[in-house]
């Protein structure tokens, strides 16, 4: 049993002085670990959001004009659309929900009318007909200055690029902080393998298998790895929870709180299991690795 | 039992210390191996370890030739050998109790089958008092005989010993002595490694004789009546 939870005991590797600053180094990697999934869940429901409510309509767009009556280019835009053959419904979208949309950019408290936003027309068609998108857009803008078929939804595609990115970025500094988890262990282990070299092999001789030797490594260096993770995990979420309350409290941030979302929570709390899992499989590899060169 | 076939033995890339060994060994005999100092004694009970390998030449362990063994097949063939080393090799951070029984840890037996044997064990090499003493409060002799019941825990096949009675006093000496004949006699192939000369004479076995890296088969009487100070 107490080998499971990670003592050595032929090895004696909690004695050693070498490994100790392991813990300490994959706390702080956990740390920056745990961020980086707060980013990237937060985002990912952020650009489903955007997505969703969207997603299978066009759009109209009237550009913002302070000097026009956006309200009565809006009227008429959706008395031209709803008139069209093949659209089954026109519908102006309120400014407060595009507000909405945009708030993880804008804050919640932005002023309406104040920012050159667009009015928007969601333009719902027909399954089956089939419109002629261009003429459409031709005739929308004779009719109504400043309004346009989005059919591509060029903005709002931007902030999911834009998004997207930043969720690649996340990914990018997660498969970097596992890989500088892995050298970081391999480094350890191959200094204690050295270390321990004459106990390694009076094992050896008296009929120990690579196994044997491997599994009191593997044990004990997950077990450093798993205890430096919870205090790394922890601080990161005293931190993300500080971040979301001045979020909260400051005025007209620009900044959306971070919201993990079910899943997120579930992949923070599995980040100490992972790094261990992870810690455990590198150990192994390294250690039977260079048994194998022994006789 | 055990077969060498003009073995050759280096360290690295130093000069070889063992040449053109070829011997036999009948399973349940018991061979004394002499020689002066740095003949290559200790050698070659590695190369019968398995411990080391050999430059050239074929040793055969119980019918299989061993550098054909694959890798996954050597444990279970050391644990059919038990080593004294000359040096003795304990795990300094276990108690005697624990150092003797981790062979069988090693082999899976049941916590609860070990210890009472172990215990018995030391109590027999005279060291029931000191089960729970870590090696390095022992003296020479105390941890020769941790070393011994070690390598006797197992009922191993094949017994090798390295200087085994050379650091405690002549009748502790004699009592492991008769403990390997024991063990002989229930069959066990044993190969011990001294240069003392009086207990070889003693006991009467087959004495291989090493010098320079060459093996000779002797006769008692063959026997310098002691090794030259400066090793020849
Ligand atoms: N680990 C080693 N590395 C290099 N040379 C060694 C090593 N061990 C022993 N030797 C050399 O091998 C020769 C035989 O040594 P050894 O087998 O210990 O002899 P013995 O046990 O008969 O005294 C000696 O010349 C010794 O210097
Ligand atoms: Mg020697």
């Amino acid at each position: 049993m107490m080998q499971i939870i990670g003592k050595s005991a032929e090895l004696q590797l909690e004695k050693d002085v070498s490994t100790r600053y392991l813990p300490v180094v994959i706390a702080a990697m956990i740390f920056l670990a745990a961020l980086a999934i707060g980013g990237l869940f937060s985002l990912s429901n952020a650009i489903s959001d955007w997505s969703a409510t969207l997603t299978g309509n066009l759009t109209v767009e009237i550009a913002f004009d302070p000097t026009a009556d956006l309200d009565k280019k809006v009227t008429d835009a959706v008395e031209l659309l709803s008139k069209t053959p093949g659209v089954a419904a026109a519908r102006a979208i309120e400014q407060e929900e595009t507000l909405k949309l945009l708030e993880p950019f804008l804050g919640r408290n932005a002023a309406l009318g104040d920012l050159p936003i667009p009015r928007l027309i969601e333009v719902i068609i027909d399954e089956d007909s089939a419109i002629d998108l261009a003429a459409l857009n031709e005739k929308l803008g004779e009719a109504v200055a400043g309004a346009r078929l989005d059919i591509h939804r060029p903005w709002l595609d931007k902030m999911v690029l834009l998004g997207r990115s930043v969720q690649i970025l996340a990914a990018a500094i997660m498969l970097l902080i596992g890989a500088v988890t892995v050298i970081i262990v391999i480094f350890a282990v191959r200094t204690g393998l050295i270390m321990h070299a004459e106990v390694i092999q009076v094992l050896h001789l008296i009929g120990a298998r690579d196994q044997y030797i491997a599994e009191q490594f593997q044990n004990y260096f997950a077990r450093l790895s798993f205890l430096g993770a919870l205090p790394g995990l922890i601080v990161a979420i005293i931190v993300m929870f500080i971040f979301n309350f001045l979020v909260g409290s400051l005025e007209a941030s620009m900044l959306p709180p971070l919201s993990l979302g079910v899943e997120g929570i579930i992949a923070l709390l599995l980040l100490p299991l992972m790094v261990a899992l992870l810690t455990r499989f590198t150990v192994r590899r390294v250690v039977l690795g260079s048994l194998e060169r022994m006789m | 039992m055990v077969r060498f076939e003009n073995v050759g033995m280096r360290y690295g890339l130093g000069p070889e210390v063992l040449r053109d060994i070829s011997f036999h060994l009948q399973p349940g005999s018991f061979h004394f191996l002499t020689g002066p100092t740095g003949a290559g004694k200790s050698s070659l009970l590695k190369l019968l370890a398995l411990s080391h390998r050999p430059s050239r030449g074929l040793i055969t362990l119980f019918n299989k030739e061993v550098s054909s063994l694959a890798r996954d097949d050597l444990p279970a063939m050391r644990r059919k050998i038990g080593v004294v080393f000359q040096d003795f090799r304990l795990l300094d951070h276990l108690s005697a109790l624990e150092n003797v029984a981790l062979p069988l840890k090693i082999a899976g037996a049941k916590n609860s089958q070990i210890y009472q044997h172990v215990a018995e064990l030391l109590e027999w090499v005279g060291l029931g008092r000191q089960v729970d003493a870590k090696p390095p409060t022992l003296s020479g002799g105390e941890k020769q005989r941790v070393a011994i019941a070690r390598a006797v825990i197992n009922r191993p096949q094949l017994l090798i010993a390295d200087e085994p009675t050379g650091s405690m006093d002549a009748e502790m000496g004699l009592r492991l002595m008769y403990l390997f004949q024991e063990l002989n006699k229930i069959g066990t192939t044993v190969v011990v490694a001294t240069h003392d000369l009086g207990l070889i004479k003693r006991f009467g076995n087959p004495v291989m004789f090493l010098k320079d890296g060459m093996l000779t088969t002797r006769k008692q009487d063959e026997l310098p009546s002691q090794f030259s100070r400066d090793g020849g």
